[in-house]
């Protein structure tokens, strides 16, 4: 018996917990036709389980790589050695959409730019651990295996008394100590675009257990180079640390896009006099840019001098000749990923298209090579989920998030998405995917 | 936390109202069911209440659109949808267990409206209700927060209870409650009260028959409590 199915039937049965989520309001926002609607992210009690061998080579080789993305973020934002010494060619930063020349030479307190960073794991079903991409924007989903667990221990709490599983409650407490190593001086504070954000129950649930304010533009200000929260008596109280949930492009419309309502005048000014510590930094797309993933485990040699611990997901990209050759060759048994897009778009399988359409994508491959990655198709472990009170098996994935502090640190938990449909690989909630629990264990 | 915002305040202010806008709404009819009992068309009293015209069929339309009607601005499901609403963007203000009550609230008012026998169905959302006021009262630290939802909660009340002809003493103590809430708001803040429109009100309610007489003034100046005054120099 494999340890992931002798944990099949460790937990309650999934109406419960599903009832518990629904009272505790778990939900997310998804548009479809333009019209906004909340949706309960469907929770399966069959947990993942990580071994403690296992979990303890995923947190070295995660840390490896946070820290050599956060090296790589403070090189490239300054003298950009890594272009020079010809690692990363320069078409790779300046025409990654998430470069932002604004941001040359900030330097975020403590130097840190990726406070928190959602990296995004299969496992192959040889057991072996792929990164898929790397986060370092506004990496969302710690909440929901936050409060699952929370959850899962009222609905079964015989599971928690008979598994090694280290508890994961604690991830507002790591989050917090993360933003208190950056602020500059003031209360902590969450910036959301509003309600009808996907992602506005994480905001405000990490707000209500951060003890942070939740906050939308027009609350804030700057004056003097210092940001404020603006109060309802009149008064004013200073924020020390944004842990921004909005795209950097929105956020100062003196800096970024003029036409952005959801964004605060003059902040990237108070962020670079060094008077608020924005989280995660702005300009950090550069280095998760799906282009640039390709780059990290060379990264992680030249920053660190270190061999990469956790492995890419073997990657070609069109822009070099000989990937071109390959790609071209082998095109109906890849997976082309676009690297402007995210959240499972623009990610197509090759396997899928028709002649016709195959050879339509060649063409834009051809045309515009820096747009797209390919990618082999990794056959990664199908997870138990019981549906209709049957145990079926779909492809999951895990979010792990590295909170960079003091030091650097890794959740002993993470967001396990699946699919749910039996044919697909794609597992993101927006495209009707589900989660889990993943339980770490200490032994 | 010591910091609120307008927003916040205003969203606050509004959670206090629609949540006792529901709570005395499915109240009031589940004593008005009990009154049309073997009465045709015996809702009269209650639309009249509220200036509101008759628009239903018969007493069971009445009761579903007044109860269940999302699109009835009158009906006890508006209203806890607008609380919750408020309520949802503030949860790290309220709780997400204070705020897990208006979600469980309208979860069972929507299986409520699934079975034949309303009056029964209704009694747990009472219940419901009574926990999510002590729940706020269990996870709000700051007081001005609280204090921010209550005078929300007992200015709808007392609107309510006017307009639906309650006791003067039943109004009395829950005038008394407002001031006391009233009291407590720092100046220079939204929700201080215009001396002009409490004095009238002090006027009104300070006794019965002033009250029967001018019950319609007192609502009317409840609505323009916070109105900030003109200062003549």
């Amino acid at each position: 018996m494999t340890q992931q199915t002798q944990f099949t039937k460790a937990v309650g049965n999934a109406s419960e917990i599903n009832e518990l989520l629904r009272r505790y309001g778990v939900k997310f926002g998804i548009y479809k036709n333009g019209v906004f609607n909340e949706q309960f992210f469907p929770f399966d009690p069959i947990p993942r389980v990580i071994s403690a061998e296992d979990f303890q080579s995923i947190e070295k080789g995660l840390v490896q790589r946070v820290n050599a993305l956060n090296e790589f973020l403070f090189d490239i934002y300054h003298e950009k050695k890594i272009v020079r010494d010809g690692i990363i060619p320069e078409d790779f930063i300046y025409i990654s959409k998430g470069y932002l020349a604004e941001c040359e030479g900030i330097t975020p307190k403590n130097k840190v730019y990726s406070h928190i960073s959602g990296i995004d794991l299969v496992q192959a079903k040889d057991g072996e651990w792929y990164i898929l991409e790397d986060n370092l924007r506004i990496p969302s989903g710690a909440s929901y295996p936050l409060i699952a667990r929370d959850l899962t221990r009222i609905a079964a709490p015989q599971a928690f008394e008979e598994n090694p599983i280290i508890d994961n409650r604690g991830y507002a407490e790591l989050l917090k100590e993360t933003m208190e190593h950056v602020n500059c001086g003031g209360a902590r504070a969450i910036l959301t675009p509003g309600r009808y954000n996907a992602a506005y129950f994480e905001h405000s649930y990490l707000a209500e257990h951060t003890g942070s304010v939740l906050v939308q533009n027009d609350e804030l200000f700057v004056e003097d180079n210092i940001l404020y929260h603006r109060t309802y008596s009149g008064g004013k109280t200073r924020i020390g640390v944004l842990y921004r949930r909005i795209a950097d492009e929105y956020l100062d419309p003196l800096t970024f896009l003029p036409e952005s309502l959801i964004g605060i005048p003059n902040l990237m000014e108070a962020y670079r006099s060094g008077n608020v510590g924005i989280i995660n930094a702005p300009g950090n797309g550069v280095a998760d840019d799906k282009g640039i993933y390709y780059f990290v485990p060379k990264m992680i040699k030249y920053y660190l001098g270190e061999e990469p611990i956790l492995k890419n997901a073997p990657t070609y990209l069109p822009f070099y000749e000989e990937d071109m050759k390959y790609v071209m060759e082998h095109l109906d048994t890849l997976v082309i990923k676009d690297v402007a897009e995210a959240g499972g778009y623009g990610v197509v399988f090759g396997s899928d298209l028709t002649k016709e359409k195959l050879e339509e994508f060649r063409k834009t491959i051809i045309a515009e090579p820096r747009r797209f990655i390919a990618q082999e198709v990794i056959d990664f472990l199908d997870l138990p989920i019981l549906e209709n009170g049957e145990t079926v098996m779909r492809k999951a994935d895990l979010r792990a998030f590295v909170l960079s502090g003091e030091t650097t640190k890794v959740w002993a938990s993470g967001l396990t998405r699946f699919s749910r449909n039996p044919d697909s690989f794609v597992v993101n909630s927006s495209q009707g995917g589900g989660f889990k629990d993943t339980w770490v264990l200490s032994r | 936390m010591g910091t609120i915002s307008l927003e916040h305040s205003d969203r606050l202010y509004w959670l206090g109202r629609y949540t006792e806008r529901f709570f005395t709404t499915i109240k009031a009819l589940s004593k008005q069911f009990d009154k049309m009992i073997g009465t045709a068309h015996s809702y009269n009293d209650y639309l009249d209440c509220f200036g509101l015209p008759d628009t239903y069929m018969d007493n069971k339309d009445f009761i579903r659109s007044l109860l269940f009607d999302e699109n009835n601005a009158h009906s006890a499901a508006y209203s806890l949808e607008r609380a919750y609403d408020n309520g949802i963007v503030l949860r790290e203000e309220i709780s997400t267990d204070s705020l897990s009550f208006l979600q469980m609230a309208k979860d069972t008012l929507t299986k409520a409206g699934k079975i034949d026998n309303v009056r029964l169905a209704l009694l747990p959302l009472e219940d419901i209700i009574y926990s999510f006021w002590g729940s706020i009262n269990e996870h709000i630290f700051d007081d001005e927060i609280r204090n921010i939802i209550y005078i929300g909660k007992t200015l709808e009340r007392l609107d309510l209870y006017i307009r639906m002809k309650y006791p003067f003493d039943i109004v009395e103590k829950e005038f008394v409650r407002l001031c006391k809430n009233l009291n407590r708001v720092p100046k220079g803040t939204p929700y201080r009260y215009s001396t002009k429109h409490l004095s009238v009100l002090v006027e009104i309610l300070g006794s019965e028959e002033d009250y029967k007489r001018e019950a319609d003034r007192a609502v009317d100046s409840l609505g323009h409590l916070f109105e900030t005054e003109e200062v003549f120099v």
